[in-house]
C-alpha cells in the first residue's frame, strides 16, 4: 500500500501534470491530422524527454500515445478519413451519422467511449497485468495464427455490399505486406530488382492513400456540391441513461481491446476490427451497424484505446513490446535506466505503479481535452475547402515520407491515393484492404513458423493446444453462420425477385455514393 | 480561435528549445525507427559529438530492409561532409553477403567503433539442460529450435555457425526480433536462442557458452565455445560510426577525435552503464580492419552454413 | 456487348483480375517457402476477381452504360498526376520544391483563385508546415541540399 501512495505522489507532480496536458492534447491534434499518427507523434517528442526524470518522460509520451488514439477518431467521423489507422473502423457509423447530421453525438461516443476503454483497460493492467503476462506466453506462433485467421474473418463482416469485391481488396492488402524481405528466409519477393522495394510497403503510406489522398480526390470531384461543406464540429456527451443502455457494449469492446493489447505482436488497429465484427454479431442494433448506429464507434473507440493501457502489459511484465510503439515506449524506458523484463515488477514496483496512475490521469485529460481539441478542429474545417484539401495532401504527404524517411513511400502513398479512388468508384469497400495489411504480416509469419515448429505438418496445427483448438471451433462456428446466413439472405432475395431491374438500380447507386 | 492560439504558442515555444536554423548541419543517420536499441544509444551518443564538433546535429531515422536503407543512404552520400551513420553491425558485416546491395564495406569511411557486447548461447531457466555437453546429448533424439530475431541476424548466425561446428543438432525459427522471441522461448517454442548481456539480464535465461575468445566479466563460469572444443567463433553484437566515402582527411580526423572524446566522457559512460551497453572503442583503421575480419568470418559462415545465395 | 466491356465497373475488375494473374507468374517463379502464402493469397485474388468480373457483366450487359460527363470533362486526372509528380520528384528535389507548386495547384483547383488568398495559402500551408516539421520539430524530411536547410 504504501507503494501505491508513494507511486500517485510521482505522478501527482506539477512537471508530470504539465506533461500529461501537454502530451495529450499535442497527441489528439497529430492523431486528428490525416497522415501524422502515434508513430510520428512519438518521434517528434521522444528528444525532449531525455532532459526529463523518468516519469515525466513516461506522462509525456503515454499523453501522446493516448491522445492520438483518440485523436484520429475526430476526423474518421467529420471528413471519412481515419487520422490514425487505429481509427479506421471508427468511420463506419462515424460518417453515416455525421451525413444525418448527428456529428455531435458521435463525437460524444468516441470521446466517451475512448475514456472508458482507456480506463477499464488501466484497471484491468493494476490488477490481472501477471495473470494476463502469463497467459499471453501461451500463445505461441500456432495461437498467433488460430487468432488472426479468426480475425481476418471479420473482412466477411466489414464488406458491406460485395463480399467478393471485400475480400479482392482484403487480398491486395495481403499482398501488399508480403512485398520486400521474406520475413522468413529473408530472400527478396515482389521487388523486381528495385533495391528501394526490398524494405517493403509501410501501413502508413498505405493508409495516407487509400483514405486521405482517396478522399481529396473523391471531394475534389463533387466540389461545388452541397454535400461536400463539412459540417460543424460540435460535441456532446450521452447521458446516463443513454450510457446505461449501452453498457455492454462498452464493456464487450473494453474487454476485446485490452486482450488483444495483452498479446505480443498485435495492435490497436486489428483490435478495433476486431471488436467491431463482435459487434456484428452481438449487439442488439446489430441490423442497424454501418448506417449510422454509436454501438459501432462504441465498439472500435472503446477497444483501440483499450489497447493503450494493456499494450503495456507484455512491454513491463516480459519486456516484450506489442508493436511499433510500445517499441518506443520502451526505448524511452531504457534511457532513463528502467529496463523492462521479467524482474521489473520486483525491482521497481513504484516507478510501475507511477505509471499506472499516469495513464488513468491521461485518460481523464483526453474526456477534459476533447472539447477544446475539437473546437480546434471546428475552427480548422470553417476553412474554406481549399486550405482543408491542401493541408490534408501536405499532412499526407509529410506523414508518409517521415515514418521512415523513405522517399519511396510517397509514391507508394500517391498511387494507393489513386487506386484507391477508382476502387471507392467501382463499390469496393477500402476496411478490407487495411485489415489485409494489418493482419497479413501476423498470419504470414505465424503460419510459417508453425510450419517449422511442427515440422510441415499443419493437420497438427488443431490439436496443438486446448487455445488453439478453441479458436479454430470458433472460427468453424463463424463460417458456418455465415453461410447460414448467407444461404437465407440469398433465399429472400429470389422470393424478392419481382422486382429485381429496381433494386439492382438502387444498390448499384448506393455503392456509387461514397463507402 | 482561442485554442488555435494556444497551440501556437505551445509550438513556438518547442521551437526556441531548438536553434532553428544553424550555418552548420550534421545529419546523423541511424537506419533503424526512433526508440530502438541502435537509435537509444545514437541519441545518447549524439549531444555530446556534436559539442565537439561544434556542429548542431540531427538524428535521423531512415529505417526498412534490415538496417541496409539507411546504410545506403550513407553510402550514397559521396564526398558529403554532413552526414555520418551510426550503423549495427549486421548492416555492415552481414547485409552485403546475403543479398545485392547498393554499397559493400569498401563504401565507407570507418569513424569509431563505440560499443560492442559478446553473445551468449542461452536456455531457458525453466528447462532441465545446465551444460553445452547436455544440450548436444538432448538433441539428438529430436533436433532442438533455435530462435533469432530475424533471418540473417548475429543470433542467427551465431547459432547457424554452432550448428555447423559441433554435433548440436537444431533449426533455426527467427521472429521479428529479440523481444518475441523472448516470448517463444517462455512458452517453451524454442529451446534455444544466442542474444547479449541485455536479453540474458532481462529475461529468465541459463547462459551455456560465451562467443568470445575470453571468459566475460561477471559471467566467470561460463565457458568460452572455444573451450567447449569448438573452433574459436567470436560473435559480438556491436555498433560504430562511419562516413561516406570521399570525404577529407581532414573531417574524417575531426570526427575520429570527436567521437574517440564522446566514448570517453562520461555522461555515455553512464548512459552505457544504464542500458547496458559494453564501451569498446575502436579507432579508423582499427575499425576498419575490424570490419573487414568480421565481413570476411560472417561470409564464410553464411556459405558453411548454405545460407548464402 | 462490347459497349458493356468499356464501363469503368467492367474495367476496374478486369485490370484487377490482369493484375493478379500478372503478380501469379512471378509468385509462382519464386523460391517455394518464400512464395508459400503470396502464392495462396494471389490465387484467392485472381479468383475473386474472375468473379467479380462475371458479375459486372452480367449487371450490365443489358444497359446502355452512361458515360458520366461530369468525370469526363472534371480536371481529377491533372490532381492526380500532380499528387504523382511531386511524389516522384520528392526523391531528388527535396521535399519543399515539389510541395510547393502542389499545394498551388490544389487551392487553384478547389476553386481558390484570388492571388493573395493563393500566395499566402502556399506559402503557409506548403512552406510553413514544411519549416515547422523540418526545422522546428526536427522531423527530417528528404532534403535537396546536402547540408539538408532545404
Amino acid at each position: 500500500m504504501d507503494v501505491i501512495l508513494a507511486a500517485v505522489g510521482d505522478a501527482f507532480t506539477w512537471q508530470a501534470l504539465l506533461a500529461i496536458v501537454i502530451g495529450t492534447w499535442a497527441g489528439i491534434i497529430i492523431g486528428g491530422l490525416p497522415g501524422l499518427g502515434s508513430v510520428v507523434g512519438l518521434t517528434i517528442f521522444l528528444p525532449f524527454t531525455f532532459g526529463m526524470d523518468v516519469i515525466t518522460s513516461m506522462a509525456l509520451l503515454i499523453g501522446v500515445y493516448c491522445g492520438s488514439v483518440y485523436g484520429g477518431s475526430i476526423t474518421a467521423i467529420l471528413i471519412n478519413t481515419p487520422g490514425t489507422p487505429q481509427s479506421a473502423a471508427t468511420t463506419f457509423d462515424g460518417y453515416p451519422m455525421t451525413q444525418q447530421g448527428r456529428v455531435d453525438e458521435a463525437l460524444g461516443w468516441a470521446t466517451f467511449a475512448s475514456f472508458f476503454g482507456g480506463v477499464l483497460s488501466c484497471v484491468l493492467l493494476i490488477f490481472c497485468a501477471p495473470q494476463l503476462a502469463k497467459f499471453a506466453v501461451n500463445f505461441g506462433s500456432i495461437e498467433v495464427f488460430a487468432l488472426v485467421c479468426l480475425a481476418m474473418l471479420c473482412i466477411v463482416g466489414i464488406s458491406r455490399g460485395s463480399l467478393l469485391k471485400g475480400l479482392v481488396c482484403g487480398m491486395m492488402g495481403f499482398f501488399f505486406s508480403t512485398v520486400g524481405s521474406d520475413p522468413i528466409t529473408g530472400a527478396d519477393r515482389f521487388t523486381f530488382g528495385t533495391y528501394a522495394l526490398s524494405s517493403g510497403l509501410d501501413l502508413i503510406p498505405v493508409v495516407v492513400g487509400a483514405f486521405a489522398l482517396s478522399e481529396v480526390f473523391v471531394r475534389f470531384s463533387a466540389r461545388d456540391e452541397e454535400a461536400t461543406t463539412i459540417p460543424e464540429a460540435r460535441l456532446r456527451f450521452p447521458s446516463l441513461r443513454e450510457i446505461g443502455r449501452r453498457l455492454i457494449e462498452l464493456v464487450r469492446g473494453s474487454f476485446i481491446g485490452s486482450f488483444v493489447g495483452a498479446l505480443p505482436g498485435t495492435g490497436a488497429a486489428a483490435a478495433a476490427f476486431i471488436s467491431y465484427a463482435a459487434a456484428q454479431k452481438l449487439s442488439p442494433r446489430r441490423a442497424n451497424l454501418g448506417k449510422g448506429e454509436p454501438d459501432g464507434i462504441i465498439a472500435s473507440e472503446s477497444s483501440n484505446n483499450a489497447v493503450t493501457g494493456s499494450a503495456f502489459i507484455p512491454t513491463l511484465a516480459l519486456g516484450i513490446p506489442g508493436d511499433v510503439v510500445t517499441a518506443m515506449m520502451m526505448g524511452a524506458m531504457v534511457i532513463h535506466g528502467i529496463t523492462p523484463g521479467v524482474r521489473l515488477m520486483a525491482d521497481q514496483a513504484q516507478t510501475v505503479y507511477a505509471l499506472f496512475v499516469v495513464l488513468i490521469i491521461v485518460n481523464v485529460a483526453m474526456l477534459i481535452l476533447s472539447k477544446p481539441s475539437i473546437g480546434l478542429f471546428r475552427y480548422l474545417f470553417k476553412l474554406p475547402l481549399g486550405f482543408v484539401m491542401g493541408g490534408i495532401v501536405m499532412f499526407s504527404f509529410i506523414g508518409a515520407v517521415s515514418v521512415r524517411g523513405n522517399p519511396l513511400d510517397l509514391v507508394v502513398a500517391a498511387l494507393t491515393g489513386i487506386l484507391a479512388y477508382v476502387l471507392r468508384r467501382g463499390g469496393y469497400p477500402l476496411a478490407p484492404l487495411i485489415i489485409g495489411m494489418v493482419l497479413g504480416p501476423a498470419l504470414e509469419s505465424s503460419l510459417r513458423r508453425g510450419l517449422l515448429i511442427s515440422r510441415g505438418d499443419f493437420l497438427s496445427f488443431f490439436t496443438h493446444s486446448g487455445i488453439a483448438t478453441t479458436l479454430f471451433v470458433l472460427i468453424g462456428l463463424f463460417l458456418v453462420w455465415t453461410v447460414a446466413a448467407g444461404i437465407l439472405d440469398w433465399r429472400a432475395k429470389i422470393a424478392d425477385r419481382r422486382q429485381p431491374a429496381e433494386s439492382g438500380a438502387r444498390s448499384a447507386t448506393t455503392q456509387e455514393g461514397r463507402p | 480561435m482561442k485554442s488555435l492560439r494556444y497551440s501556437l504558442a505551445t509550438l513556438a515555444l518547442i521551437g526556441t528549445t531548438h536553434a532553428a536554423v544553424a550555418a552548420d548541419n550534421l545529419e546523423i543517420i541511424v537506419p533503424f525507427a526512433a526508440g530502438g536499441a541502435t537509435d537509444i544509444v545514437a541519441r545518447s551518443f549524439e549531444p555530446t559529438f556534436s559539442q565537439q564538433l561544434g556542429v548542431t546535429s540531427v538524428v535521423r531515422n531512415v529505417a526498412g530492409a534490415s538496417a541496409t536503407v539507411g546504410t545506403a543512404e550513407v553510402a550514397n552520400s559521396e564526398g558529403n561532409p554532413n552526414i555520418i551513420g551510426y550503423e549495427p553491425a549486421g548492416a555492415l558485416s552481414i547485409q552485403p553477403s546475403l543479398k545485392k546491395l547498393p554499397y559493400g564495406p569498401d563504401s565507407f569511411t570507418y569513424i569509431c567503433r563505440t560499443v560492442s557486447n559478446p553473445m551468449f548461447l542461452m536456455v531457458s531457466k525453466s528447462s532441465d539442460i545446465t551444460s553445452f555437453k547436455q544440450l548436444v546429448e538432448e538433441s539428438q533424439d529430436q533436433p532442438f529450435l533455435y530462435g533469432s530475431s530475424g533471418p540473417g541476424t548475429l543470433p542467427h548466425l551465431a547459432m547457424a555457425a554452432t550448428v555447423v561446428n559441433s554435433d548440436l543438432k537444431a533449426e533455426h525459427v527467427p521472429y521479428s526480433g529479440s523481444g518475441p522471441a523472448m516470448n517463444a522461448l517462455a512458452g517453451n517454442e524454442i529451446q534455444i536462442m544466442a542474444d547479449t548481456e541485455t536479453i540474458l539480464e532481462n529475461y529468465d535465461l541459463r547462459p551455456l557458452a560465451v562467443f568470445a575468445d575470453h571468459r566475460v566479466e561477471g559471467y566467470d563460469d561460463v565457458p568460452t565455445v572455444e573451450e567447449l572444443g569448438l573452433p574459436a567463433l567470436d560473435f559480438a553484437v556491436w555498433q560504430g560510426v562511419v562516413a561516406p566515402k570521399g570525404i577529407s582527411d581532414e573531417r574524417a580526423q575531426q570526427y575520429a577525435e570527436a567521437c574517440k572524446v564522446t566514448v570517453e566522457s562520461d555522461k555515455f559512460k553512464s548512459f552505457a552503464d544504464k542500458a547496458k551497453a559494453g564501451i569498446a572503442y575502436l579507432g579508423p583503421d582499427d575499425f576498419k580492419a575490424f570490419v573487414q575480419k568480421r565481413f570476411e568470418t560472417n561470409k564464410q559462415v553464411l556459405e558453411d552454413a548454405g545460407l548464402a545465395p | 456487348m462490347f459497349a458493356s466491356l468499356i464501363h469503368p465497373r467492367v474495367l476496374t475488375a478486369l485490370a484487377l483480375l490482369v493484375a493478379g494473374a500478372g503478380l501469379s507468374i512471378t509468385a509462382w517463379q519464386g523460391p517455394e517457402s518464400a512464395m508459400l502464402v503470396p502464392r495462396i493469397v494471389l490465387t484467392i485474388w485472381c479468383v475473386m476477381a474472375l468473379a467479380i468480373l462475371v458479375g459486372e457483366l452480367i449487371r450490365h450487359a443489358p444497359r446502355q452504360p452512361k458515360a458520366s460527363p461530369r468525370v469526363a470533362r472534371s480536371p481529377l486526372p491533372l490532381l492526380m498526376a500532380a499528387v504523382l509528380v511531386a511524389a516522384v520528384a520528392t526523391a531528388s528535389l527535396g521535399f519543399l520544391i515539389p510541395a510547393l507548386p502542389l499545394v498551388a495547384l490544389t487551392l487553384w483547383l478547389f476553386r481558390i483563385r484570388r492571388p493573395l488568398p493563393l500566395v499566402l495559402g502556399t506559402i503557409l500551408i506548403g512552406g510553413g508546415l514544411w519549416f515547422l516539421f523540418h526545422h522546428v520539430l526536427m522531423i527530417r524530411l528528404p532534403a535537396l541540399l546536402t547540408s539538408g536547410l532545404v
